[in-house]
């Protein structure tokens, strides 16, 4: 007499929590999920092809716009691949800046991250008090190269102008603030009941799994693995640098959010040790005026805010621009463990675990 | 001197003057309570709110720049220039709300072409009128507000009293109307033919019948401890029964306190309010029931959202907080407050009303949503089997008694 039937809704890619264009097909059993199939393209502009036909200087700037709120993390994969490819050595006070504004970048991108994860399962003021902490970040940037979000901020062999005078000042007013703007945070969330309930036990991935689909990142700490390039592949002036890479058993929403936290306190440090040990001297390796490249392929990763975000280049001889160019992008191999992270569990676990998931559009899609 | 009888002519009269007193008193305050939500979220959250209409208002906008000529300009310019939010700046924006309903009003309304026409144009009526009826039943004032003096054309030497209606089953008349509410948002969502708006429709139905059980179980409190159902023997009573011994009163305070609580919790989740507002969460189904609502269809279903947070905030402070009374609680039997303090006043129970209105937003800029299940969890196991206990301790006190 009665029958049931699967209820397919489709959530986005015109959707307040889907962070963009994210599609993500679900089959409702009730409020369970059955099914849940992401869908992505909505936001392809083939930046891999379009740097194909950039010379290695101008490929940069389409950097920018993968992970557009952790582009100077990309600015230093392409610059330090691209630095790999020709064998080029950047002076040690750049090394230092790059790890400095990475590492800013890293709280900005981790900010964005817990404001709206936090929207998402309804607790809007954390929004706004950290984006307070990252319009202070980006107005750094700003001083720093001209621009907020597209800073496309080095340049291959260093970087176009040493820090402008005020730019420490700056750094270290915020740096003095910025712990009790965490502690902050964590006075409406930690230890929230609702917040708890809400993300304790939800959207697992065990470390088997996590490896297993190729997620990195916090995602993956959270899940009980310490891998993290700045320590498993130093970069940068990372192996100068004294922090802990944050890691949790747990593997559920609450383990995530801990490490995330706990990563921007790290940041935190590591700007602090740059700040203090910055050395003196150039910005800038000598380079020819065009960069030639021989018949040559490197994979150069970085530990981006998601995750291992991974540039390939291919040079063929006399090439001024790669031959081919492949961007590992953290957030689209990440969203591969949406389903599997969300099946049999309710309809505002995925709000959930996309949030936790940390993915921007702009990198999934390229 | 013996009260007057009032003709059947005067009593329509004075009727309809008091309903027009009550309605204007609601519909002022539900726009007022929409700017209100904009003003205080917007300084939980270290902005400003609405600022645009009116900016100018009281030299507010000239503060920015601390060289303001007007006062209250210049605090605002010191409040800037100290790094803090103006607080001087609550005026600007305050015509907004206007600017808000005339919005609603002119904006499209849409009809989706899959929609059952009928249902979907009545529901939201269905709702506003259930929860401004509510207010028939209410009580403002225990007594006359004021008499017509002797003069006055027709109504001369009537008073005007601060409720609507003195029913003898008050209490009754509210819940069940306020219950005819939840139709509204169910067939709304349902008429609506749609996918968001029946998820929606469906999470509230469940949560609202869940917790009107709750609901009217910690209400039952009251009743029992009063055993009466009407509105203002009950909030007098609650507030200045004398208690028969110590203990008898201990009790009956702890009881009403976590009564209060337990009530208001309910009572967040019959208004569909954060943390419990689940049938709307706009991040998980866009805008729950009402998605498919435009204009001043979707504010129908926006003011009966408000009215009815104004119905349980008033409930809350009348049984609870002593209504009419200064000290919540039944202090107000141990403690005899002589003089202007010591009477039932319309000011007190506003006072309340708009703080437990202000616990509302405050409570909406600090904590997450619950889950579906969880919020099940929280009524099914936690809050009935209070009310339960609540409900035999009140009887045991009332046996005392």
């Amino acid at each position: 007499m009665f029958k049931t039937e699967e209820m397919e809704i489709n959530l986005g890619p015109q959707h307040p929590s889907t962070h963009g264009v994210l599609r993500v097909k679900l089959h409702l059993d009730g409020e369970t999920i059955v099914r849940c199939t992401p869908m992505i393209g909505y936001l392809h502009r083939g930046v891999e092809k379009i740097c194909e036909n950039k010379t290695f200087f101008q490929g940069q700037v389409w950097t920018d716009r993968t992970d557009y709120v952790a582009s100077v993390s990309n600015n230093l994969g392409w610059a330090e691949g691209v630095e790999k490819l020709f064998g080029i050595t950047v002076p040690r006070r750049a090394h230092y800046i790059r790890t400095m504004l990475t590492e800013l970048n890293r709280i900005t991108s981790h900010l964005l991250w817990l404001g709206t994860h936090a929207l998402d399962i309804g607790a809007m003021t954390v929004f706004l008090y950290a984006f307070r902490e990252r319009e202070e970040i980006l107005s750094m940037f700003e001083a720093f190269c001209g621009a907020r979000l597209t800073t496309t901020a080095f340049r291959i062999g260093g970087l176009r102008e040493d820090i402008p005078p005020g730019f420490e000042k700056q750094v270290r007013a915020f740096q003095a603030r910025f712990l009790d703007c965490l502690d902050e945070y964590e006075i409406l969330l930690t230890e929230n009941r609702i917040w708890k309930k809400r993300t304790v036990g939800v959207a697992l991935l065990n470390a088997e799994d996590a490896i297993a689909l190729g997620v990195t990142g916090p995602v993956l700490r959270a899940a009980g693995s310490t891998y993290d390039i700045r320590k498993a592949f130093p970069y940068a002036a990372y192996a100068e640098m004294d922090f802990q890479v944050a890691t949790k058993n747990e593997g559920d929403t609450y383990a995530r959010y801990l490490v995330r936290l706990e990563e921007m306190r790290q940041a935190h440090r590591i700007i602090n040790q740059c700040l203090d040990g910055l050395p003196e001297g150039p910005v800038m390796a000598k380079l020819p005026k065009v960069l030639k490249s021989e018949v040559n392929e490197i994979y150069h990763a970085i530990e981006a805010p998601k995750g291992e975000l991974g540039y390939y280049f291919i040079g063929e001889k006399g090439g001024v621009n790669p031959y081919r160019m492949h961007i590992r992008a953290p957030s689209f191999i990440n969203l591969q463990a949406l389903s599997k992270m969300v099946e049999g569990r309710l309809l505002a676990d995925v709000i959930a675990a996309i949030g936790t998931l940390d993915v921007v559009l702009g990198e999934v899609d390229r | 001197m013996t009260p007057m009888t009032p003709t059947l002519t005067q009593y329509l009269v004075i009727s309809l003057l008091q309903i027009i007193v009550v309605m204007g008193f609601v519909m002022t305050l539900v726009p007022l309570l929409t700017f209100a939500e904009r003003k205080v979220i917007a300084y939980v959250q270290v902005r400003l709110g609405a600022t645009r209409v009116a900016g100018g208002l009281w030299g507010a906008q000239r503060g920015r720049t601390h060289k303001s000529r007007t006062f209250t300009g210049g605090l605002n310019g010191l409040m800037w220039y100290l790094g803090r939010v103006p607080v001087f700046s609550i005026l600007r924006g305050l015509p907004m709300f206007i600017a808000d309903a005339l919005k609603l009003l002119t904006k499209e309304d849409i009809v989706p072409v899959e929609a059952d026409k009928a249902v979907f144009v009545l529901s939201p009526a269905l709702a506003m009128v259930a929860a401004f009826t509510v207010f028939a039943a209410i009580s403002f004032a225990p007594g006359a507000l004021f008499h017509f003096p002797a003069n006055f054309p027709l109504l001369g030497g009537l008073p005007f009293n601060g409720f609507l209606t003195d029913l003898n089953v008050g209490l009754l008349f509210i819940l069940g109307v306020a219950s005819v509410g939840v139709y509204g948002i169910v067939l709304g969502a349902w008429a609506s033919n749609s996918k968001y708006p029946l998820l929606g429709g469906l999470r509230s139905a469940a949560q609202i019948v869940s917790y009107e059980v709750p609901l009217t179980l910690s209400l039952l409190v009251p009743v029992v401890l009063t055993g009466s159902l009407n509105f203002n023997e009950m909030s007098t009573r609650m507030a200045t029964d004398v208690p028969v011994n110590a203990v008898v009163g201990i009790f009956r305070t702890l009881l009403m306190f976590v009564g209060f609580f337990v009530y208001t919790t309910c009572g967040f989740a019959e208004t569909n309010r954060t943390p419990f507002d689940l049938a709307e969460a706009e991040n998980e189904l866009v805008a729950g029931f009402h998605t498919e609502y435009s204009g001043m269809k979707f504010s129908f279903y926006f003011l009966a959202e408000y009215a009815s947070m104004i119905t349980v905030s008033a409930l809350a402070a009348a049984f609870f907080l002593g209504g009419h009374y200064l000290l919540p609680f039944g202090l107000q039997g141990f403690l005899h407050i002589g003089g202007w303090w010591g009477g039932p006043h319309i000011i007190f129970f506003l006072l309340k009303i708009f703080f437990l209105l202000f616990v509302f937003l405050w409570v909406r800029a600090t904590v997450p949503r619950y889950r579906y299940d969880q919020l099940m969890n929280v009524g099914w196991k936690f809050l009935i089997p209070y009310t339960l206990v609540m409900f035999v301790i009140a009887a045991l006190l009332r046996y005392a008694a």
